[in-house]
């Protein structure tokens, strides 16, 4: 440890007392933030008639996966899922590549215009869905794209904060390695795909990774968008579901966990980048 | 081609405007068509009449305004907006505020009560909302009221007192979000140098006092940027609304609805297209001022 971070350590809370009250309360609210999912976890693999007790168990009395098994013979499940996987997974090529290329283009070109195109791009960030969905939602009507996986994704293959997070990472490849491969006579598809794309991986995963979550987790596009089981995704059924069998709290609450377990295994296995995607994109369009 | 091995800062060679216009141009075309169209004809929209049954369209100067401020549904959605905003954002910099100066008390396991915090921030609402609406069930069918019976308090309407309802609402919202401020919050302080702080603790300053003397003077500009995200998502919130208003086991459908529900229900149960713009065109000018007012603030503030 260097010298200046034990320093800065020594600020924090010396006492033992300190210390283990620190723990505490930081052990107390973080355990408050996911007991909700916890709790859900548990209940999922209850039989039904211990969920709805007088006094709830905190563990089922008979481990049982009778939610599970059903959830495909109520509902489309497997449908549903598939298409969250193909929306999510589109959406997440074109952003990747095109954030790429873009950030390439406004990092390292020089042209007129550049500037104008880039304040367009970047401008709209902070604008929610929300505020245009109207005209959205007709310009998807008009081409014939109500309740289409074409409608559902097309919204999704743009992202303002991805060409930024990549043209900033973009700028720090030294434009050496960028002559050189043009004095070799590459093409600027060789040197996309030879230079710039080796080189920003890192930051390509980060956006891609943030921008999976994202999608996976959209709700009110595909709310007005999608309006047959075969077109819904895992949010949408869920939704339907929790409505149509308000009272099988079993089969809600196993519907939940499916929902919730892809982000949390892709959460758990890429933390970091996560963390720092999410840091620097604030994770929304 | 007589010079292949042009310098980054001179003109374009025809690969870099082959490359230019097979893959760029489409992308911020698409940026055009998809974000700044939309947003310019949602502007110009909500001076219309525009329904999806109805083949003619007028131009109404101020109607849509004025019915607007006539029409109960839209003023309890703007009066839940307002509350949604005022509750929530201080709530979330608060309390990610406190967090993330204390996770950065170099704690041991600092990073598994960071993963924590977040998790609610990265999982999708919906799970999420369906999960607390289950919690909040009424009688001792809900967890929440169970906790409450057993601590001897009495228990609390959370779906059928619509003040409530908005509250439990909010409360699901925050704690959805507050794991975004916490690590960005988070990351503002560990930027903040470390000599800073030494001097002040050399000084003889108290942990407390370093924290309110050197780490949130210098946080202010991550501030700003919290507090500008927070009441934009507080402005667009739906997901956790449109859940909580579902269904037969709650009685407060109407009373908690908020802006977006209001432009969800006008434009996609009534198609009245023109009458949902001008909803969307007063969320946008709401958070636009809201979001102004916030640099006026910091920048008096920090002058």
């Amino acid at each position: 440890m260097s010298r200046k971070s034990f320093m800065a350590g020594k600020q924090s809370a010396q006492t033992p007392w300190g210390r283990t009250g620190l723990h505490f309360f930081l052990g107390l609210t973080s355990f408050l933030m996911v007991a909700p999912f916890i709790w859900v976890f548990l209940t999922s693999f209850k039989r039904s008639a211990d969920i709805v007790t007088e006094t709830p168990q905190l563990l089922p009395a008979v481990w049982t996966l009778e939610n599970y098994l059903k959830l495909p013979k109520v509902a489309p499940f497997v449908r549903f899922f598939l298409n969250s996987i193909l929306v999510s997974g589109v959406s997440t090529v074109f952003i990747a590549l095109g954030s790429a290329a873009c950030g390439y283009v406004f990092a390292k070109y020089r042209f007129r215009g550049k500037d104008f195109l880039f304040f367009l791009v970047i401008s709209t960030i902070l604008i929610p869905l929300q505020t245009y969905i109207v005209p959205l939602y007709l310009l998807t009507w008009k081409l014939g794209w109500i309740n289409s996986y074409q409608g559902l994704i097309f919204p999704l293959i743009i992202m303002s904060s991805g060409i930024f997070f990549l043209r900033q990472n973009i700028m720090s490849i030294p434009d050496e390695l960028i002559d050189a491969a043009r004095v070799d006579g590459a093409s600027e598809w060789k040197v996309f795909r030879s230079v710039i794309l080796p080189l920003s991986l890192s930051p390509i995963a980060a956006i891609s990774i943030v921008n999976w979550v994202y999608t996976w987790s959209l709700f009110i596009w595909p709310l007005i968008v999608a309006n047959s089981a075969e077109m819904f995704t895992m949010e949408l059924g869920l939704m339907y579901f929790q409505r149509e069998y308000a009272v099988d709290y079993g089969g809600i609450m196993a519907a939940c966990v499916i929902t919730l377990l892809p982000v949390l295994a892709v959460f758990l296995a890429f933390r970091t980048r996560i963390i720092e995607g999410v840091a620097f994109t604030g994770m929304k369009y | 081609m007589s010079r292949v091995a042009v310098g980054v800062g001179g003109r374009l060679t025809r690969s870099q405007i082959g490359f230019l216009w097979s893959i760029v141009m489409p992308v911020i075309a698409l940026f055009i068509i998809i974000r700044v169209i939309p947003i310019l004809v949602v502007l110009l929209m909500s001076f219309t009449n525009y329904n999806l049954n109805r083949p003619l369209v007028r131009l109404l100067p101020y109607q849509n305004f004025i019915r607007l401020f006539n029409d109960p549904n839209f003023v309890t959605a703007f009066i839940n907006s307002t509350e949604f905003v005022l509750v929530a954002v201080p709530l979330e910099i608060f309390l990610g505020l406190a967090f993330a100066i204390y996770l950065n008390r170099k704690v041991r396991f600092e990073s598994l009560y960071e993963t924590l915090y977040f998790l609610p921030y990265i999982v999708p609402m919906v799970p999420s909302a369906v999960i607390w609406k289950w919690i909040y069930a009424p009688g001792t069918y809900g967890l929440a009221n169970y906790l409450l019976d057993q601590m001897g308090f009495p228990r609390v309407g959370w779906m059928s007192t619509p003040q409530i309802s908005l509250l439990a609402v909010i409360g699901i919202h925050v704690w959805k979000q507050l794991g975004f401020f916490v690590i960005v919050f988070l990351v503002g302080l560990k930027n903040v140098p470390s000599d800073f702080r030494e001097a002040a603790v050399v000084d003889g300053a108290t942990p407390w006092q370093v924290t309110r003397r050197v780490d949130i003077p210098l946080l202010k500009p991550v501030i700003l940027f919290g507090v500008v995200m927070a009441t934009i998502w507080a402005w667009s919130a739906f997901t956790e609304v449109y859940i909580m208003s579902q269904g037969t086991d709650i009685s407060t459908g109407a009373e908690i609805q908020v802006l977006v529900t209001r432009i969800y229900a006008e434009g996609f149960l009534y198609f009245n297209m023109g009458y949902a713009s001008a909803i969307s065109f007063v969320l946008f000018i709401v958070s636009l001022i809201f979001v102004a007012l916030q640099f006026r603030v910091f920048k008096v503030e920090s002058a």
